[in-house]
């Protein structure tokens, strides 16, 4: 049916910040869906609080709205707009959840809004488990047995008839905090009295456990003339318990029968007719009993998912795309199939490879988060990989997940060597089986350990409840392994000795060449030249949607060892633009942001962009962002291997973050060439030494440093400057095991971590600047002009992260001297360096003097922010600067002062790792961001803290407790609180110093000594503010406790006397005006101001 | 052991194979990542060299209840990976283990890509697996000589020899004539409740007619054979005395019999993804395919009474006709069931046909 006429307005949300559970997938999917209206002619209007996405990108929606993601503010918006219809399911749980809001609260009715993709009812179907519930047993569909226990009797009444093991849910508990598993009547006691404690509603869900049970996953769609298909199955390879999201998930499902696929496929096609689905896709996740085969239903997600964006690059399936055109009434057979160009989307895709997805987790950043992987979801990012065999795949996915691992295992980075292996004691053995009984992030190496001492496949098995299927390839690779090993080196200078056919087998199964040089005793470079000197080099094949059935005119690559290279290289001009690998904290989606639209500047320019990237969330990856995509691991081997195939002209490698940073030096080395500032400039930045040599030549200032190895050189440096120190490792992002260190005893344990996370890199001890201003610079440059694109002036003080802090662009409170010293530094910083491209500088302000803490020669995760505030695509222009031209043919050569404020605010991931502490510091922490826009600064500021989803409450009580540097600024603070009306409660110290000036605060005591104390107010719902600075280098208990307790029941909550101040300010703006919406189109028509 | 894989027009190509062998055939691909017993085991593949696109084959092992028919009828199978274990709670033995009983063996670890991109830009193609000859000169030969080889219809295999009854003994009496039939049609219709009668392929009219049946279904089986026209003649007088549904090849029999002609496609339809669309509407349906023939429509429109009521989306080709009058439902797709105890909408179609008066 030709697409619907009746309207012409979409109104489309976004999901917002990237959290853990919704990355950039959602970019993908709702930049899909907005070239799909336009394709069709529609007026769309994007909301979106998340700056750095493609979507939100000017030219992509008609209307672009940075804004908080809530009702009123979308209210505010379908007032103004008046959209026809909204499309609620490419947005995540975020959009559908809103959408799902102004349905229910009449909004879209009173403004004549249509739900578009899913209606109201077919949201509350999946979404209400009683409703869904009862529409699946209706169509025959089981569901695991459930009850919903308020009391201890009841639980156990409902836990008893359903049977053990149960899955204990306390109902409004975020990060499936007092939840478990029980296995016997006494545990069940335990954890239903714990989980009642912790539930604000003393709920608790008592769910039959199918713990250990298959989990399969399918993607399906349906149109409006009820034509449904299957995109693909998935199957996950860590089983039931571990969250989809969390796990390894292989594509399509290996284990199933015929009967069991066409069962499972008539289910889908039942669930999608009965929830009511008429226009998209949805997510079907079931458990399969591996005994009996048994089907139970787990959930359906009625929309766009992070499994339809896997399922979509597994198979080249555009998922969004088609939705988006089922939902304006097209059907399967009318949307052509983009990548064979022959057919329509309606078909099922079919591969001929075996798809891996893998996940990148980051408790590294969370000591005090317990390191398993359960029911909550923890992962901040995954990799996909492709391999004609499984074994190939799960290899090249353990590389791409850039833990500085180079395949399973047997690459020199093992925890525990084979030679342990061979006679393991049994406290070893306790250990391994250990972590393969219970889900975590290191498990697949540890299977490898387990296989190695001497496990079979059934213990394994009884132990993981992985299919034999998986592990028994595991087991393959491990044979192969020692195989090759018969043909090691006594010394790695020797000949290598191993037969060409052996080394073909390895290279098949997926072995890389750190691996086979580790398992040979040689060199990386050894077997490079072994494998050139065989003629071993890998073919590239197509990922088609239809496995070879029909010529393909879009398709992606991937690397296999065949016979037949498929590869297209071009006989054009073009340039390798090398992608950031998984997300993770510290690098995300706004180098993929970056990425693309370097491939959108090629195009521009006639260049051919071939994308090299393993993250299957990203809009880099879709098969049109480049001219050809090459879906491979971002490492060394992988990328020379492209590089051999497509000779192309140049490289980039300042867009995908840190990843192809640090692989510059060797990549020139190679003889690659790099586009843009050279591996020299980069060497130089990111090298201490020679960094400080650089400062010191430029007359700038940079807080006293040494450079160190050993712990002996720290302590000597670090009495030198003066406690306190910073220590940091060079090469690293989001800096990662950088710490504030007060004292040598610290120092000692600090210096250890660093060296494990910095390898052959040196480690930088700085002083620590206490109470400095942190600002941002964002600068482009062509070698000859240098423009400055924002300054960034950081809320928190130096010390948070500046992925962490939150930021304001234009600056609010610096001086002109300061800022003619930071753009006079800057500017000085890129002609030293010969800046062509992008620099990011970041500095400390601290008594009138400028130092610069750090300089990235590459764009910097505050790239799309700027673009976007100041109207320009700098990404887009430093492309063409690498490419050669000049900034002032491009028509940008002075800095823009906006008459506007835009706040930057960073999302972090707390509730997910209860009990961790949600102190700021210098290692970052935030997943994503948001952002807040208006005309002045407490305006911005107060959208940014909405956007990141902090309630911002207008009364009630506020907790209040400092450390003692911070006792002054509070006092002012208080006294505004006092006069919005607030209560004071404070700890005793801040109380009697908000006494002395005549506030009036109520005395809490300490957690230990009574109750009530705070944490009982906070539970209760009496505390509807904290603001709580850390009190030292070592935390109180107390402290944390309260902190903790602060994610858990979702309360406002600051940790810096800046952002306390910030927060009070904005409080007072909202008690006098209502906040307005604007879109970034009508910002853009303002006029700005122009600095020379 | 080493073996080749070597075809009409000189491409090659070395993998492995667990014993030795020499399997002749025509190269077809099928592009589904399950159902290897089943492909293997139905007649309709008789004679064939089946190269699976999946690349991972033997996972979930093999189990008696899965296969089409008493045999392999397959000539070879081709494969990327031969999985080394098999993991599901229903099979009874391994790919290999099935393979042997019924002294077959596999060529595995070649580069089934390269291959099938081969045979969609060359057309069908015949081929020999050898682990015996490696020489190019002397398996050309081979190849030669089996198409100088007087060609042989598969039927009296594939086709039971007696006339045989099966399912419920009360039901609705339907005839079979068996031209390969699987044991998937064969229980779809029992689950309709039908009593079956299952005649040889050489069956007349006379015969049919003489059981009295309520119907006529034309089973799947080998296309091309030289002995369908002759089942064609035979069942030619049947056309609008009895309600009749074609499966497959028994599609293209009936309108060889109804007088229509039939066409080869370059590249076969063989896989479970083939989308099918009604004509005049936006509603179709995916379907599992296993055919290279198709019915020629120039020919087909001379025959006013029988109407086209799906064609393949893609190349739009006639997958499924029709005819109110003569009582005839016919597909050249695979009516296969829809996951357990489930029956192909088609065949309820059918056995609606059966209870409409005339
Ligand atoms: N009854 C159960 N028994 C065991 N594991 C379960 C059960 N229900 C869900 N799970 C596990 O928890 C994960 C998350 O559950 P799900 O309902 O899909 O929540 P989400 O909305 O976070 O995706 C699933 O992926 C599955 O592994
Ligand atoms: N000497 C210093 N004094 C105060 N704070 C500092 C100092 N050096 C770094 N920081 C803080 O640590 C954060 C991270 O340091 P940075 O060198 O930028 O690491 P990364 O490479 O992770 O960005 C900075 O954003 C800043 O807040
Ligand atoms: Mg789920
Ligand atoms: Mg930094």
């Amino acid at each position: 049916m030709p697409r619907r006429k009746d309207f012409k307005k979409v109104l489309m949300i976004g999901s917002g910040p990237i959290v853990i559970g919704q990355a950039c997938e959602f970019d993908y999917s709702g930049s899909q869906a907005c070239k799909a209206l336009k394709e069709e002619g529609y007026f769309t209007i994007l909301v979106n609080s998340n700056p750095a996405t493609i979507m939100t990108d000017p030219g992509l929606a008609d209307v672009t709205y940075i804004e908080p993601l809530n009702v009123e503010t979308l209210t505010k918006i379908i007032a103004k707009e008046k959209p026809d219809a909204l499309l609620p399911t490419l947005g995540g749980q975020t959009g559908l959840n809103l959408a799902f809001f102004l349905m229910k609260q009449g909004v879209l009715k009173k403004y004549g809004v249509e739900a578009i993709g899913a209606s109201v009812e077919a949201i509350a179907c999946a979404e209400d488990r009683d409703l869904f519930k009862q529409a699946m047993q209706e169509i025959g569909v089981d569901v695991p047995k459930s009850g919903i226990a308020t009391s201890v009797k009841e639980g156990l009444k409902i836990g008893l008839e359903i049977g053990f093991p149960l899955i204990l849910r306390p109902a409004y508990c975020l990060g499936g905090s007092g939840g478990g598993i029980a296995y016997n009547q006494e545990e069940l006691e335990t954890l239903l009295s714990k989980g009642l404690e912790t539930s604000p509603v003393h709920q608790v869900l008592v769910e039959q456990s199918v713990l250990g049970w298959k989990e399969i996953e399918f993607e399906v769609m349906r149109d409006c003339a009820d034509n449904v298909i299957i995109i693909t199955s998935m199957e996950n390879v860590d089983p039931m318990g571990v969250h989809t999201g969390d796990s390894v998930v292989v594509a399509p499902a290996q284990t199933l029968t015929p009967e069991e696929y066409s069962n499972f496929v008539n289910l889908c096609k039942r669930i999608i007719r009965r929830i009511g689905i008429s226009g998209g896709g949805a997510n079907i996740q079931f458990g399969q009993n591996p005994d009996n085969g048994k089907i139970v239903i787990i959930e359906v997600n009625p929309r766009l998912s992070r499994s339809s964006a896997l399922a979509s690059k597994a198979t080249g399936f555009p998922i969004a795309r088609v939705a988006t055109k089922l939902a304006v009434g097209l059907t399967l057979p009318e949307v052509m199939n983009q990548i064979t160009n022959k057919t329509t989307s309606f078909f099922e895709p079919t591969i001929d490879y075996c798809v891996f997805k893998i996940c990148r987790f980051t408790f590294e950043k969370f000591p005090q988060a317990e390191k398993v992987l359960n029911t909550s979801m923890k992962a901040v990012g995954e990799a996909m990989s492709i391999g004609r065999n499984f074994k190939e795949a799960l290899q090249k996915g353990l590389r791409s997940t850039e833990i500085k691992r180079f395949g399973f295992g047997a690459d020199g980075r093992d925890k525990i060597t084979d030679l342990m292996l061979k006679n393991p004691d049994s406290l070893l053995l306790k250990q391994i089986k250990d972590k393969i009984r219970i889900p975590n992030d290191e498990r697949f190496f540890y299977l490898r350990y387990a296989l190695k001492a001497g496990l079979n496949i059934d213990e394994i098995y009884a132990l993981s409840r992985i299919d034999r299927w998986f592990l028994n390839n595991m087991r393959e690779l491990v044979e192969l392994e020692d195989k090759i090993k018969r043909y090691g080196n006594e010394s790695s200078e020797g000949e290598l000795k191993v037969p060409a056919e052996l080394l073909a087998q390895a290279k098949a199964d997926g072995f890389s060449d750190i691996q086979l040089a580790f398992i040979l005793n040689t060199k990386e470079a050894k077997i490079r030249q072994l494998r050139k000197k065989s003629g071993l080099k890998p073919a590239y094949k197509l990922v088609d949607t239809c496995a070879g059935e029909f010529n393909a005119k879009q398709p992606y690559f991937y690397s296999t060892q065949e016979t037949k290279d498929e590869a297209r290289p071009s006989k054009n001009k073009k340039v390798v633009i090398l992608g950031g690998g998984p997300n993770r904290i510290g690098q995300g989606i706004e180098f993929d942001y970056c990425c693309c639209h370097a491939a959108y500047a090629l195009k521009e320019e006639g260049i051919d962009s071939i994308m090299v990237n393993c993250n299957p969330e990203t809009v880099s990856t879709d098969y049109d962002t480049s001219d050809r995509l090459y879906f491979e691991p971002l490492t060394f081997e992988d990328i020379m291997n492209i590089v051999e195939v497509e000779k192309p002209d140049g490289v980039i490698v300042q867009f995908g973050g840190q990843t192809p940073i640090n692989l510059a030096v060797s990549l020139r080395q190679a003889g690659v060439n790099l586009l843009g500032t050279s591996s020299e400039s980069i060497d130089i930045a990111e090298d201490r030494k020679r960094f400080k040599q650089m400062i010191n030549k430029l007359g700038l200032l940079q807080p006293n440093s040494g450079t160190v190895f050993t712990f002996a050189e720290a302590q000597k440096v670090a009495s030198e400057i003066g406690y306190p120190v910073l220590v940091r490792p060079s090469y690293v992002l989001g800096g990662r095991a950088m710490e504030i260190v007060y004292d040598q005893e610290l120092l000692e344990r600090f210096i250890k971590e660093a060296a494990e996370v910095s390898g052959e890199h040196p480690i930088l001890i700085d002083k620590f600047l206490e109470d400095a201003i942190e600002v941002d610079v964002d600068l482009i440059g062509d070698g000859e002009t240098f423009v400055i694109g924002g300054i960034m002036e950081h809320i928190e003080q130096a010390g948070v992260h500046s992925g962490d802090a939150a930021m304001s662009l234009p600056t609010y409170t610096l001086g002109p001297e300061i800022l003619k010293k930071l753009r006079d530094a800057s500017y000085r910083l890129a002609k030293e360096l010969n800046i062509i491209g992008l620099m990011n500088v970041q500095y400390a302000v601290k008594d009138a003097k400028v130092y610069v803490l750090e300089v990235n020669p590459r764009a910097s995760r505050t790239i799309p922010l700027v673009s976007k505030v100041i109207g320009v695509p700098l990404a887009n222009l430093a492309t063409k600067v690498m490419l050669g031209k000049k900034l002032k043919d491009l028509g940008f050569s002075e800095e823009i002062i906006p008459p506007y404020v835009a706040v930057k605010e960073s999302v972090f991931p707390f509730n997910r790792f209860p009990g961790v502490d949600v102190m700021l510091g210098p290692e970052m922490k935030s997943t994503g961001e948001v952002m807040g826009m208006d005309t002045d600064f407490a305006s911005a500021y107060i959208k940014s803290q909405l956007a990141a989803g902090q309630k911002v409450p207008k009364s009630g009580n506020v907790f209040i407790s400092v450390h003692d540097r911070d006792k002054r600024d509070i006092v002012f603070i208080a006294k505004k609180l006092k006069d919005l009306g607030f209560n004071i409660l404070a700890s005793s110290g801040t109380a009697s110093v908000l006494e002395k000036n005549n506030i009036k605060a109520k005395v809490l005591p300490k957690i230990s000594e009574g109750r009530p104390n705070i944490l009982d107010l906070m539970k209760d719902g009496k505390i509807q503010m904290v603001i709580n600075t850390p009190s030292g280098r070592i935390p109180r208990q107390d402290e944390v406790k309260i902190r903790s307790q602060v994610i858990l029941y979702n309360i406002p909550y600051t940790t810096t006397i800046f952002g306390a101040q910030a927060t009070v300010n904005g409080i007072e703006m909202l008690a006098k005006k209502d906040l307005g919406v604007k879109s970034l189109q009508e910002y853009h028509k303002m006029k700005f101001k122009k600095i020379k | 052991m080493k073996a080749i894989l070597f075809l009409e027009d000189g491409k090659s190509f070395i993998g492995e194979s667990d014993f030795s062998t020499e399997d002749l055939g025509e190269v077809i691909l099928n592009t589904a990542v399950v159902g290897y017993q089943e492909m293997i085991t139905d007649p309709a593949n008789a004679g064939k060299i089946l190269v699976f696109t999946y690349p991972l084959i033997g996972n979930y092992g093999c189990a008696p209840k899965f296969s089409e028919s008493g045999k392999i009828w397959v000539s070879g199978l081709v494969m990327k990976e031969k999985s080394k274990i098999y993991s599901n709670w229903q099979a009874k033995s391994s790919l290999d283990d099935f393979l042997k009983a019924h002294k077959k063996t596999a060529i595995y670890n070649l580069d089934t890509r390269t291959l099938t991109v081969h045979l969609r830009e060359k057309g069908p193609l015949t081929g020999i697996i050898s682990t015996l000859e490696f020489d190019p000169q002397k398996l050309a030969d081979k190849i030669k000589k089996f198409k100088q080889q007087p060609i042989k219809t598969w039927l009296p295999e594939v086709s039971v020899q007696k006339i045989h009854s099966l399912g419920k003994t009360k039901g609705k009496k339907i005839a079979v004539l068996d031209l390969g039939a699987t044991c998937g049609l064969i229980s779809q219709l029992e689950a309709l409740g039908f009593s079956l009668k299952v005649f040889p392929y050489n069956a007349s009219a006379k015969q049919i007619l003489a059981a009295k049946p309520k119907g006529l279904v034309l089973s799947s089986g080998p296309e091309n054979d030289c002995g369908l026209e002759a089942v064609a003649q035979n069942i030619k007088p049947l056309i609008g005395k009895l309600p009749i549904f074609g499966a497959a090849t028994g599609c293209q029999v009936l309108a060889m019999a109804a007088g229509a002609q039939l066409l080869r496609l370059k590249l076969g339809h063989r896989g479970a993804n083939y989308p099918i669309a009604r004509p005049g509407t936006f509603k179709g349906e995916i379907t599992v395919q296993n055919h290279e023939y198709v019915i020629d429509n120039n020919s087909l429109r001379k025959i006013k009474e029988i109407k086209v009521t799906a064609y393949n989306l893609n190349d739009h080709t006639i997958e499924e006709i029709e005819s109110k009058k003569l009582k005839i439902v016919a597909v050249a797709y695979n009516p296969v069931s829809a996951g357990f105890n489930q029956v192909n909408s088609i065949l309820i179609k059918f056995s609606k046909l059966l209870s409409m008066r005339r």
